[in-house]
């Protein structure tokens, strides 16, 4: 069953935008699962699993905020771990994506 | 689908996992259909975009059994990697069924070998000495050792051959989630 090399990448660079997203501000998975299927088309459900493996990569902490509606709700913070990964990442992206464009702009 | 379909379906499915991690995940679930809610989205609609749940809860216990394997080595945990595995149901897992079975034979007939070889070492070892062998008791004693020797080294040698090809299985097996950790990024 072949994927689309657009799937592909996507998966690809999930993590690391999921790592953005909380390095500009703790968040909720269902915010950051609506920013991603707004930005890059993701699957909402693709979310879960993913905040559940970097939690377990200790990437990721926990905690509560008491909610006016409804039961408290969950949200997420970068670890030290994290912000690493994070940098470590992004200049990988960067480098490949810089290289892409150079070879994809040379030929045209 | 409504709300109550999809986690009735998905706790269906997650059911041997450890009873925290279901409620953890059926919790998230849980309020990502009441955030949606407040958003104004219908149930119908949440559920469409979370995807099937069958499968949601397939590659979450998959993952788990895998990741059980590469923290521990341990045969049960191989096994369960493979029933995880084969719960996933990929038709290329069935493709690779015959092939994985020929390799799984072949190193399980060197360890009949192995073992048998320990054995024969062991009582040539243990009983040549009495039986006056040619060459003497001590050309028994020594060839018992080293027959051992060998065994124990060959063993060893196939322990390694067999973390190997397992850990190139579930590499494989993980180029089939469509929803969890590639196996690209693992490198």
């Amino acid at each position: 069953m072949p994927e689309t090399i657009e799937i592909q990448l996507k998966k690809g660079v999930l993590a690391l935008c999921v790592l953005a997203l909380l390095s500009h501000a703790d968040s909720y998975a269902y915010e950051i699962a609506s920013r991603l299927t707004r930005d890059i088309d993701m699957g909402e459900g693709t979310i879960y699993p993913l905040m559940r493996r970097m939690q377990s990569d200790g990437l990721v902490e926990t905690y509560l905020v008491e909610s006016q509606s409804g039961p408290p709700r969950k949200y997420y913070r970068l670890t030290a771990a994290g912000r690493e990964s994070l940098a470590q990442q992004k200049a990988e992206w960067t480098a490949f994506a810089t290289a892409v464009n150079n070879i994809v702009g040379a030929a045209a | 689908m409504t709300r109550a379909e999809f986690i009735t379906r998905l706790r269906r499915g997650l059911s041997g996992l450890p009873a925290t991690t279901i409620a953890d995940i059926v919790a998230d679930h849980e309020a990502h259909f009441a955030d949606a809610q407040a958003a104004g989205r219908t149930e119908a609609e949440v559920a469409a975009a979370l995807g099937d749940p069958d499968r949601l809860a397939r590659e979450l216990r998959a993952e788990a059994g895998l990741k059980q394997w590469e923290e521990k080595k341990t045969p049960s945990n191989a096994m369960a990697a493979i029933i995880a595995l084969i719960g996933l149901g990929a038709i290329d897992v069935i493709f690779l069924l015959p092939l994985l079975m020929g390799v799984l034979a072949t190193l399980f007939g060197f360890l009949v070998a192995v073992v048998t070889i320990f054995f024969v070492g062991g009582f040539i070892f243990a009983a040549g000495p009495l039986a006056s062998p040619p060459g003497g008791p001590i050309t028994a004693f020594l060839t018992g050792i080293g027959l051992m020797g060998v065994a124990t080294f060959i063993g060893s040698l196939l322990t390694v051959v067999t973390v190997g090809v397992f850990n190139a299985v579930v590499w494989y097996a993980r180029l089939h989630f469509r929803l969890l950790k590639p196996a690209m990024e693992q490198a």
